[in-house]
């Protein structure tokens, strides 16, 4: 049973669901079932729809109908309403007409003429709208009723005249009928209007503010949006393409009858929120209504052929409508519900039986008291250190959670400044050679800190994983770091599925979500060099020029790798199993290696590890709080050899003095030991240890760089 | 159990938590609204283990592992010792007392020194005796917790969903007794009301239940949905009760109950002092289950934190409606309240996790209480 779950979860992408709901182009997925749904049907009931002439025609009007319905959209992306459309797109076909047939306009001045209509249409709409504020629904009401009025008695008048004249354009004629390639020149220009409006949208200021405004007109304000403009804008646009729409119908059927683009707002409407635009606004995409056009169209042409009559077509059409507003609604409503239940995705995770820690027992890990005596600084007065580090004149720094680097005075280390500020949530830090403090920044990069303070970002993004969904190019938890002799920094990012104060759900997932990065000053670039790592953490250079040690938090491993020389490339695990939670690394004295547990494992949770299900279950149904966790209230610090042997621990068995050690750094003689959740640091005398070594000479040597 | 309930219950548990698998946990509000008072309570003894606590005439006795112990003056002295656990004591006026022993059964010694054993009435064997009481007739009533584990084995008992717990009554004289009722979820503690009804305390159900007067019949709920596992019941000067509630409920309790391949998985391959499980006392070893809110931050372990153990002390009226409560909370000591005795105004508290007995004044339980958690009984 269990090695069926194990290969479940190792080939199942189970995450992938939840991060594709991350997404917003996941919205599109309803209406394109629909969309493919509806063409699959007609596909084996009528196949002669579909023979080149029957789609030939089918084009057409879809082109005109989709230029509608993109209207629609980005009224309705703006959260307005416009239902004057249809009245629009007819008073746009009679003024095509008038000028074509009975005026005589070249093409050209028809075409300006009928845009101008509809754009001034489109003005007035939003001029009530926008600036007079007054109701969407009821303004376009009105002119939708005042329009058509218009139209009709234009109608009346002309109606007899423009049939009885033919114009006499080829322009016109091609406008209307005419093909480039095989496809209807009028499917080529909606193509042309629905790109340049897809680019608008994503990624053209006008498309954003409309977002904006759309999502939160109060916010839009604030953000200092013209707002009134922009609501104003979107209605002439609504106008100028309707009108577009009502060109095309003019050029291609010639004909002034008085049902013209009766019922199209109704449709069009239903179009656009089939298609998942929001009727609240703030979201909708030119392919939404694309879809959404595309499902109203056939499924009208195909009551139309099935022999439905105009009527009950129309009933159906609003029963449509009104079960996707349903759906749209109680979609927007539980999204988050649904993305909160799937993405959150366990693996299955087995470890070895734990290491023997009790206390009198011959292992290393064996449990005493030598962290008792640790004296503390600063406490009560730091929150959050998560790794100390000292300089060549003996000052300590640490990080704190509010984003400022603080930094303790030699000799006593009671006098305490902020030495910068970064923001975000500083993590680990290291010297390089001209003693410039470069520093991991949860939720920002990489950051370096020159010795007169200036604050200077190194890097915050490396490549995009090739086909990931989420994007991973950013960084979200840059961890710990240490530095090459040639200057090449190596950095671990903890997770890229969850943000600093989400690491729990990590923990929760203990999935291989996290890597190790490269930042080369040299040309300034980044790039991932090892993926799919448990929450990789501290990052300590081996002393050959040629690897490092990093630890694997939720693996309970630490593993050497080498990113130079013969073995380059090599990643191989050298402290498996360890009793507890490693983080920082660091160098010691006597050439052997510090590492920090930063919480001890429990056989429950172990045990949990190893059923994804379970951990699945306890994360939707469980309160946060309440949740099964790794024990980071107890930790422990370990000596390990460049070889793996682990020599010694030093333990705090209550957690009074120190709770959580995260991070340790041998200076002189003493161990000063962080903590990401501790209110102090803590300071231990090592008996046996060189009380000159300090690890800034030992590494970089004693001369300054040469300055 | 129907097959409409049945097909209601696997969609429940589909859903996500609804009907009989939910894991909600009463809050505790009104008058359990959380305070420091039992964490603060004088400390009268320490002595390692200390379980139940009763009133003879001429002193106090408490038991402690294998022995009990007389309390007086602030010293406790050896009186009895036994070879099994005992688990649960009872005094008659007469100075009849009754040992229940883990395990083994029951012991009646009379004062004049005579001891007579008692393992079986009916078909109950009582090998886990949890509480036992004398009616004014002078009848023994006993609660035994489970018919598969022992009383030091609770936690056991709570995992494996125990419903075997049965209550009885006997006559000490004679040895003969009747079952009062069976198939009880760890019946836990014991006490006769004023008008001589049997209520017990049924710990895996969060409930005080009334036990018909006659042999057949459902018990009757008369305090429901409590946030801890009700334990030991005694009478107090009020007119009410006194209720020691020895581990609260919380949420990933109630969810691992529910998931029974994990739960049985769990029970097989952990030590069960590392189970996901209440305990009397907890924080002795890094290995113990922790859950996210109890993670210590700047140097606090918050006091609201989900917890192992916990002390509760609850006072009810005469109808069993709670009035206030006195607790020790997450990262407090005085956890695991088996036992409490009420006398010359103040109550006597056994902290079994902490090994202490506890004094809290009845009269600023009730002052120092009341304002913040008294309510009116509806």
């Amino acid at each position: 049973m269990e090695a069926v779950t194990q290969l479940y979860y190792r080939y199942f992408p189970e995450k992938v669901l939840g991060e594709v709901l991350t997404k917003r182009w996941s919205d599109n997925f309803v209406p394109a079932f629909a969309a493919l749904l509806v063409i699959g049907v007609f596909l084996v009931r009528d196949p002669a729809f579909f023979n080149l002439a029957s789609l030939t025609e089918t084009s057409r009007q879809l082109a005109e109908f989709s230029i509608v319905v993109v209207a629609m959209g980005i009224v309705l992306l703006a959260g307005g309403l416009d239902l004057s459309v249809g009245s629009v797109f007819a008073l746009a076909n009679i003024t095509a007409l008038i000028c074509m047939n009975l005026l005589g306009w070249p093409v050209w001045a028809t075409v300006c003429a009928t845009l101008a209509i509809g754009a001034l249409c489109g003005a007035v709409n939003g001029f009530l709208i926008g600036y007079l504020r007054i109701r969407a629904f009821l303004t376009t009401l009105v002119t939708l009723i005042i329009i058509r009025s218009i139209v009709d008695i234009i109608l009346l008048h002309y109606a007899v005249q423009i049939s009885a004249v033919f114009p006499d354009s080829e322009l016109w004629y091609f406008i209307g009928e005419g093909t480039v390639l095989g496809f209807p020149v009028s499917f080529l220009v909606a193509l042309v209007i629905i790109a340049a409006w897809h680019v608008c949208l994503t990624r053209a200021r006008f498309g954003w503010h409309l977002s904006a405004v759309g999502g939160g007109r109060r916010s839009a304000y604030n953000a200092g949006l013209n707002v009134k403009r922009t609501v104003f804008l979107t209605y002439v646009w609504s106008g100028v393409l309707a009108a577009t729409a009502g060109l095309f119908f003019a050029a291609r059927l010639g004909s002034a009858g008085s049902d013209t683009g009766v019922g199209l707002e109704i449709a069009a409407l239903t179009a656009a929120v089939l298609g998942g635009n929001s009727l609240g606004g703030g979201r909708g995409s030119v392919m939404k209504s694309i879809l959404g056009a595309i499902v109203v169209l056939i499924l009208t042409d195909s009551m139309v052929r099935v022999g439905i009559s105009g009527g009950i077509s129309s009933a159906i059409l609003g029963g449509v409508l009104l079960l996707v507003v349903a759906i749209d609604v109680r979609w927007l409503k539980n999204r988050h519900k649904i993305l909160n239940k799937v993405y959150v995705s366990p693996s299955y995770f087995r470890l070895p039986e734990m290491p023997e820690t009790a206390a009198g027992s011959d292992s290393p890990y064996a449990l005493n008291d030598r962290l008792r005596s640790v004296e503390l600084i600063g406490k009560g007065e730091i929150e959050g250190p998560e790794d100390v580090i000292f300089d060549r004149a003996d000052n300590l720094y640490c990080p704190n959670r509010h984003g400022d680097i603080v930094r303790f005075l030699a000799p006593d280390y009671r006098d305490w400044e902020i030495f910068a500020h970064i923001g975000g949530h500083p993590l680990g830090m290291a010297f390089d050679r001209d003693d410039n403090l470069n520093v991991c920044v949860g939720g920002m990069g990489l950051y370096r800190i020159s010795p007169d303070r200036r604050v200077e970002k190194l890097t915050d993004e490396t490549n995009r994983t090739f086909l990931s969904v989420i994007d991973d190019s950013r960084l979200k938890l840059a961890d710990d770091l240490d530095i090459a002799p040639d200057g090449r920094i190596f950095f671990s990012e903890a997770t890229i599925r969850y943000d600093m104060h989400d690491w729990a759900y990590d923990a929760l997932e203990s999935r291989g979500n996290g890597r190790l990065i490269c930042y080369d000053p040299r040309d300034r670039s980044t790039r991932t060099i090892l993926r799919d790592l448990q929450f990789p953490n501290g990052v300590c250079m081996a002393g050959d020029g040629q690897s490092f040690f990093f630890a694997e938090t939720w693996g309970c491993r630490i593993n050497r790798y080498w990113f130079d020389g013969p073995n380059k490339g090599r990643c191989e695990t050298v402290v498996p199993n360890l009793p507890g939670y490693p983080d920082n690394i660091n160098r010691a004295s006597d050439g052997n290696f510090w590492v920090a547990l930063v919480g001890m494992r429990s056989p429950a949770l172990d045990l949990a590890l190893r059923r994804p299900g379970l951990r699945k279950r306890m994360a939707t149904r469980v309160a946060r709080d309440e949740w099964l966790f790794p024990n980071i209230n107890t930790g422990c610090v370990l000596k390990f050899s460049a070889d793996g042997e682990v020599l010694e621990s030093y333990w705090d068995l209550g957690g009074v003095n120190h709770p959580m050690v995260t991070s340790m750094r041998e200076h002189k003689g003493h161990l000063y030991l962080g903590g990401l959740y501790n209110d102090r640091i803590g300071r231990l005398k090592l008996p046996d240890a060189d009380p000159e070594w300090a690890s800034q000479d030992f590494y970089w040597g004693r001369s300054n760089g040469g300055r | 159990m129907g097959v409409a309930e049945f097909l209601k219950d696997t969609v429940d548990s589909f859903l996500g938590g609804r009907g009989k698998s939910s894991i909600t946990v009463p809050v505790m509000d009104g008058p359990l609204q959380p305070n420091d008072a039992l964490e603060h309570a004088a400390v009268a003894i320490e002595v390692p283990g200390i379980d139940n606590l009763i009133a003879r005439g001429d002193g106090l006795l408490v038991s402690s592992g294998n022995r009990v112990l007389r309390v007086a003056d602030g010293q406790a002295k050896v009186e009895l010792e036994f070879p099994s656990e005992v688990m649960s004591m009872a005094v008659r006026g007469d100075g009849v007392l009754a040992v229940g022993l883990d395990g083994v059964g029951l012991l009646l010694c009379g004062a004049d020194g005579n001891q007579k054993k008692v393992e079986q009435i009916d078909d109950i064997r009582l090998t886990c005796p949890t509480a036992m009481t004398f009616d004014a007739a002078g009848a023994l009533h006993v609660c035994n917790g489970s018919a598969t584990t022992g009383a030091r084995d609770w936690p056991r008992d709570l995992l494996e969903i125990g419903r075997s717990g049965a209550v009885v009554r006997m006559d000490p004289e004679t040895g003969s007794g009747a079952v009062l009722a069976t198939g009880l979820a760890y019946p836990s503690g014991i006490c006769i009301t004023g008008t001589g009804d049997v209520v017990v305390s049924e710990a895996w159900r969060h409930r005080l239940v009334r036990l018909s007067s006659g042999a057949a019949g459902e018990p009757v709920p008369v305090l429901e949905d409590l946030p801890a596992y009700p334990g030991r019941i005694a009478r107090s000067s009020a007119g009410g009760y006194w209720l020691a509630a020895f581990a609260v409920r919380s949420q990933l309790q109630e969810f691992v109950l529910r998931e029974h391949s994990y739960r049985r998985q769990m029970m097989a391959e952990v030590s069960p002092e590392y189970w996901i499980a209440p305990a009397l006392s907890s924080g002795h070893s890094f290995m113990e289950p922790l859950q996210a809110g109890g993670v210590i931050r700047l140097g606090i372990h918050k006091p609201w934190a989900p917890t192992r153990s916990y002390g509760l002390v609850v006072e009810l009226d005469g109808d069993f409606v709670p009035l206030a409560s006195a607790h020790s909370r997450a990262g407090g000591r005085h956890h695991g309240v088996t036992s409490l005795v009420e006398t010359d105004g103040q109550l006597l508290v056994t902290a079994k996790g902490a090994g202490r007995l506890l004094t809290l004044q009845t009269n600023a339980f009730r002052h120092s209480l009341g304002k913040a958690g008294r309510r009116t009984a509806p």
